[in-house]
């Protein structure tokens, strides 16, 4: 079995729920009175799938404002994005928007985009449909789901969607994830970076 | 969130690493490390404990019109550095000379510790510090700086540049980790200001301390790096870290090497007298290293205290010196003989001060120098001129061993044939790794043969006695057993030896040596202790005796444990237990007071 090291990162507007769904997925707890993230934080979780054993390497970045600049450092080289709005908030699926055009423009070719709309267990105070966010992520091939880190609804199954758009090894072993990064920067300079 | 995070950053580092593979050094060999009683619980640590193991902190230092260089910013912000020591890293942390370092320059200094102040790094790694090579334990008394400096012509700005600086202050001697760590940050800073400093000290915060011997992730600015700190046993020469699988460098990078400088590349300008520079350093020979920019000084630097490892080099070294560094006047003054010490410097005033310095490295623009340096003598020291010398050794230094024309041929060879760089470099090292083993075997030999025999141990006498170190008896092993048995090289060996055993490098070396040996016997006879039937023992005794024993097992049970002695596994619990029984032996007024833990 081959283990894939991929890299993925979450966005979005700072309160949305990024951290409890990465704990969720991670750790399978919840914690109500969580801090706010300073710059980034890291953590992994391995998950079969199929033949293959991917590792994710999460990084979790900081919702606030003042590190709104640093986020290239987490989305270059990612194989996959997690977009996180929350239901309740009708301005964190308008950053979202935001998040999805930046990518768009500077994020690695063929990163896969994940669409989270989290606490969905408040549906009492719901400001953005179910529809509207599901026609919105179809429109630009995104995978969508509703989740809830506090009620650990679909939150595997972001990661398992996730695995199953992400290219499959081609047969001479390199991954395509990698290859696409190979065409977008033809120079030698990333092979030679990575050997020394 | 940053607690839990951690928790779960430990949690995934357990998992095996199958893209990782550890050559031929990933497991620990029989006898070592020693274990020590029952595994170490896992210290409790506190915010930014993690950080202080790895680094002291973070310096911004910048230019100002008015003041001169300044440290803008230290971070974490409660870090403390002394007003002396703001000011050392102040011009340690730019060029000296306007060398015209346009652009960004990576280099390294090393400046002591203000007296005093207690180190931040907190007891409780004293324990990784055992299992590191005796090269790389961390540096009493001096502090490392890791430069990252940048240079850009700035129209804006009133003095028409850009000059700033991100300097790492650390203990660890990490050189490679530490500039590749800066390569990541610094770019990162000089865009995007605080919060990128902030997000770095708390992905530093939440890394695995430094531990040697275990494959280690660190998360730092989107990237996972990948290393592994050498330990003390470790056959010298093969604990670097391979890759058997290609990454993306913006995924996560693995560092061959924690400390190795490439020392063909610094070697390079004066390739033709390395066998000569390595008697030197081994000697503790004062020398100079002139070089045109704080880069090359560095490089330089630490490659010749690189190259006798696995022997550690006991001298100060300076890999960048300047005229502002508070130990100026004491090294360069003429009233004395020059001090053993490794100085790297950049500004030409030093070719007048150091001019009475016996060894002289000059090395000219390492950039241009494409071309293999054609064959050149040592040159005479009258011939330095003040400011524009060739590059060159300058030296009256006579070399004890023959030169070895085999690995300048090899190497010479190999440039060109176009060999790689990194082949280049690990040939040169195994080259000084043999010459240095095939130096030092003769002396662990001897030392060994001072260890008192087995049988003398008693467990109810005091250790006996190591024999001391005698100059006559260890020259006469060498006839038998002398470095002729592992290296082909001729000359005078003996003299060589002769002018070593007064050097601070055999000093610490055999200080080191003798340290482990007193404690191998202190354990030998814990061990000797253990085995012995105490309560058939205490039985002939007075009672005041038995209180005298109790107190004195304890003593040593204590000591034991702080000096970590290499005790087989469960000796010091068997002690334990030993003192336990005997104090049950006791009236109960007695059991009260002896079982109280021993005040500090």
């Amino acid at each position: 079995m081959t283990l894939r090291e991929l890299k993925v990162c979450l966005l979005g507007d700072t309160g949305v729920g990024k951290s409890s769904i990465v704990c969720r997925f991670v750790e399978d707890s919840f914690d109500p009175n969580i801090n706010p993230t300073i710059g980034a934080s890291f953590m992994t979780k391995t998950v079969q799938y199929q033949n293959e054993l991917h590792k994710f390497l999460i990084w979790d970045t900081a919702g606030q404002e003042r590190f709104r600049a640093l986020a290239p450092m987490y989305y270059r080289g990612s194989a996959a994005a997690i977009i996180v709005y929350d239901i309740t908030k009708e301005e964190s699926f308008q950053t979202l928007k935001n998040w999805v055009k930046e990518l768009r423009q500077h994020g690695p070719p063929n990163i896969v985009v994940a669409i989270a709309g989290n606490k969905c267990d408040l549906s009492d105070a719901r400001e953005v449909s179910e529809k509207d966010a599901k026609d919105y992520a179809d429109s630009i091939h995104a995978i969508f789901i509703e989740t809830s880190a506090k009620n650990a609804i679909n939150i595997n199954e972001v990661f398992t969607q996730i695995s199953e758009r992400i290219p499959v090894l081609d047969a001479e072993g390199g991954s395509a994830v990698k290859g696409f990064k190979l065409r977008r920067q033809p120079s030698v300079s990333t092979r030679e970076r990575t050997c020394c | 969130m940053a607690f839990q995070g951690s928790e779960g950053l430990e949690e995934q580092l357990e998992e095996p690493e199958d893209t990782l593979r550890v050559s031929p050094a990933e497991e620990m060999p029989i006898d070592g490390p020693p274990a020590v009683g029952d595994p170490e619980p896992e210290p409790l640590l506190l915010p930014w404990d993690r950080f202080s193991s790895w680094l002291h902190c973070i310096c911004v230092v910048g230019f100002d019109l008015e003041l001169g260089q300044a440290v803008e910013v230290i971070y974490p912000h409660h870090s403390k550095l002394t007003e002396k020591e703001k000011t050392s890293i102040c011009y340690l942390s730019f060029p000296d000379s306007n060398s015209g370092c346009l652009g960004d320059t990576q280099f390294c200094f090393r400046f002591r510790q203000a007296a005093g102040r207690k180190s931040s790094l907190g007891c409780f790694l004293e324990h990784f510090d055992r299992d590191a090579p005796v090269s790389l334990k961390k540096d009493q008394g001096y502090y490392y700086g890791y430069v990252y400096f940048r240079q850009v012509r700035d129209k804006s700005l009133k003095r028409g540049y850009f000059q700033k600086s991100l300097v790492l202050i650390s203990k660890l001697p990490y050189v490679t980790f530490f500039h590749s760590l800066l390569k990541l940050i610094a770019p990162e800073y000089f865009e995007k200001q605080e919060p990128c400093l902030e997000a770095a000290c708390n992905d530093i915060d939440r890394w695995p301390t430094p531990c040697p011997g275990k494959i280690l992730s660190l998360p730092i600015m989107g990237v996972v790096m990948k290393l592994r700190i050498p330990t003390c046993y470790d056959k010298p020469g093969t604990s670097q870290l391979v890759q058997s699988t290609p990454s993306d460098s913006q995924v996560s990078i693995i560092l061959p090497t924690v400390h190795e400088v490439d020392l063909f590349r610094c070697f390079h300008p004066v390739f033709f007298h390395i066998q000569m520079l390595w008697e030197l350093v081994l000697l503790g020979e004062a020398l100079v290293v002139m070089a045109p920019s704080p880069a090359e000084s560095s490089d330089t630097v630490l490659a010749l205290v690189s190259c006798i490892s696995p022997l550690r080099y006991c001298s100060d070294f300076r890999p960048y010196f300047t005229i502002h560094d508070s130990e100026f006047k004491e090294y360069t003054t003429r009233t004395q003989a020059p001090p053993s010490v490794i100085l790297g410097v950049t500004n030409p005033f030093f070719a007048k001060t150091l001019q009475h310095w016996p060894h002289i490295i000059r090395i000219g623009d390492m950039k241009t120098a494409g071309e293999m340096a054609k064959q050149m003598k040592v040159k005479k020291l009258k011939n330095l001129k003040t400011l524009d010398s060739k590059p060159g050794v300058y030296t009256a230094y006579k070399p004890f061993l023959n030169k070895d024309e085999d690995i300048i041929k090899q190497l010479q060879k190999g440039v060109q044939q176009k060999r790689p760089s990194a082949a280049q470099n690990a040939i040169l090292r195994r080259y000084f790794l043999e010459l240095t083993q095939s130096f030092i075997i003769p002396l662990e030999r001897y030392v060994a043969s001072l260890m008192p025999l087995q049988k003398s141990i008693s467990p109810w006498k005091s250790p006996p006695q190591l024999r001391p170190f005698n100059q006559d008896e260890f020259m006469k092993t060498l006839e038998k057993a002398g470095p002729q048995l592992t290296s082909r090289l001729k000359g005078d060996w003996i003299g060589l030896y002769r002018q070593f055993l007064r050097s601070p490098n055999f000093d610490g070396w055999f200080r080191n040596r003798r340290k482990e040996m007193l404690q191998k016997l202190e354990a030998l006879h814990l061990e000797a202790l253990c085995e012995e039937d105490l309560t058939l023992r205490i039985q002939k005794h007075t009672e005041v005796e038995t209180v005298d024993l109790v107190l004195k097992l304890k003593e040593k049970l204590t000591q034991a444990e702080k000096d970590q002695l290499p005790v087989k596994a469960g000796t010091l619990a068997k002690l334990q237990a030993h003192i336990d029984t005997i104090i049950l032996t006791l009236p109960e007024d007695l059991q009260g007071i002896l079982h109280k833990p021993p005040s500090p």
